[in-house]
């Protein structure tokens, strides 16, 4: 009884990454321990895939 | 006027808009609907034949007759960070905070309503179709021989879900995948599966559009690539994305698509083949960006600062939300 389409399916990746950074309530942003701001450290986004378009995500399915 | 953004705090993409935002002097309150109530508070009052209402979060305090833009990005469920959370709780602080946000004149990115006819894939191909971009032939069916009939017609064929959406108990995931030529099509009858005609691509392209604004960018697939290997969330490739110029009428098409849809905002998927022809994959109303602007350098989070920025409830963009008002429900 399964569907076809699940015939492809694959466990998802679970990605409980722990990321640098901390939502400042101030600044309104996510500041990185030395201060700046996570949105401009393009390196640490890239490493850890935090605004790459996800797949199987739980909330959100339209990335 | 102040910008109002709903996402979660981990939303590092909308960090990108924010600090563009301050660093034009834009007012803006960010909060996320699973603190309402608690951390975000609001208010409102119908006296007098006006409405007034007031949003707080993060020790601010905004009138929403003061809100020029709403961009609706990763949103929490409201009130699932209470003590004792609840469906009815959730209803409850879900309708007084969009309900209150529906009486403002702001504009949307995008409209809640807009936004929810748009995730539906099987309306985004007729809406494709009629936007005159080119839908790769697609089948929708529980009807095991309909699909027997379509992969007879359509030899190499994709298999992805309608929904877009993933399991989750347990989790996995179902990647765009090619079907074997010898498949089995009995199980379509236990779930509607969508099967479509395989582009031999050679390049994905991710075209964002920002009102009236494209930024395409463009991932070369490797050659001698696995064709297995179709969906690009999934492969292996470390091709960089890179800026492309949108051919006119893909432009075109995209624009009809957006202002048909009552959307400000959409990221397209389309799968580039061996002729340069861009086909329509789906369009993401919330779909993500970063990944792109980091890659490819286009100044994305700009102009969705720009759009949100823009002058507030009395003038209508292009795609802005109240064209959508007119279908409303």
């Amino acid at each position: 009884m399964r569907p076809f389409a699940l015939n492809y399916a694959r466990p998802a990746q679970q990605l409980e990454v722990s990321v640098p950074y901390a939502y400042d309530s101030r600044l309104q942003l996510n500041v990185l321990p030395d201060g700046r701001l996570a949105a401009h450290d393009y390196a640490v986004l890239r490493e850890l895939g935090a605004t790459t378009s996800t797949a199987g995500s739980k909330t959100h399915f339209d990335d | 006027m102040t910008v109002l953004i709903l996402t979660c705090e981990q939303d590092v993409t909308a960090d990108m808009v924010v600090a563009e935002l301050d660093g034009s002097g834009v007012p803006v309150v960010r909060l996320d609907p699973a603190d309402l109530p608690g951390p975000v508070a609001l208010s409102g009052e119908y006296v007098h034949g006006a409405f007034r209402g007031h949003l707080s979060a993060g020790g601010r305090l905004v009138s929403m007759s003061g809100l020029r833009s709403v961009w609706v990005r990763r949103p929490g469920v409201p009130a699932s960070r209470v003590a004792e959370p609840s469906d009815w709780l959730t209803e409850e602080s879900a309708q007084a905070l969009y309900g209150m946000l529906r009486s403002t004149g702001a504009r949307w990115m995008n409209h809640p309503d807009a936004a929810r006819r748009a995730r539906h894939k099987p309306w985004q191909l007729h809406l494709a179709q009629r936007s005159r971009l080119p839908v790769p032939a697609t089948l929708i069916t529980t009807f095991p021989q309909a699909a027997r009939d379509f992969a007879d017609r359509f030899p190499d064929l994709v298999v992805k879900p309608v929904s877009g959406a993933h399991p989750q108990e347990p989790p996995r995931a179902v990647p765009t995948s090619r079907v074997a030529p010898d498949a089995d099509f009995a199980a379509v009858a236990f779930g509607p599966t969508l099967l479509q005609r395989r582009v031999a691509k050679q390049a994905d392209i991710r075209l964002t559009c920002v009102g009236d604004r494209i930024h395409a960018a463009r991932k070369a697939v490797a050659p001698g690539a696995d064709p297995d290997e179709v969906d690009v969330r999934f492969a292996t490739s470390d091709a960089p994305w890179r800026p492309v110029e949108a051919p006119p009428l893909i432009a075109a098409g995209v624009h009809t698509y957006l202002r048909e849809a009552g959307l400000a905002y959409g990221a397209f998927d389309f799968a580039e083949d061996a002729d340069g022809m861009w086909w329509f994959l789906e369009c993401n109303q919330s779909g993500q960006f970063g990944f792109i602007q980091i890659e490819s350098g286009q100044p994305i989070a700009h102009t969705v600062a720009d759009w949100l920025a823009a002058p507030g409830p009395t003038t209508t963009p292009p795609n802005g939300g109240r064209a959508w008002a007119i279908e409303g429900h």
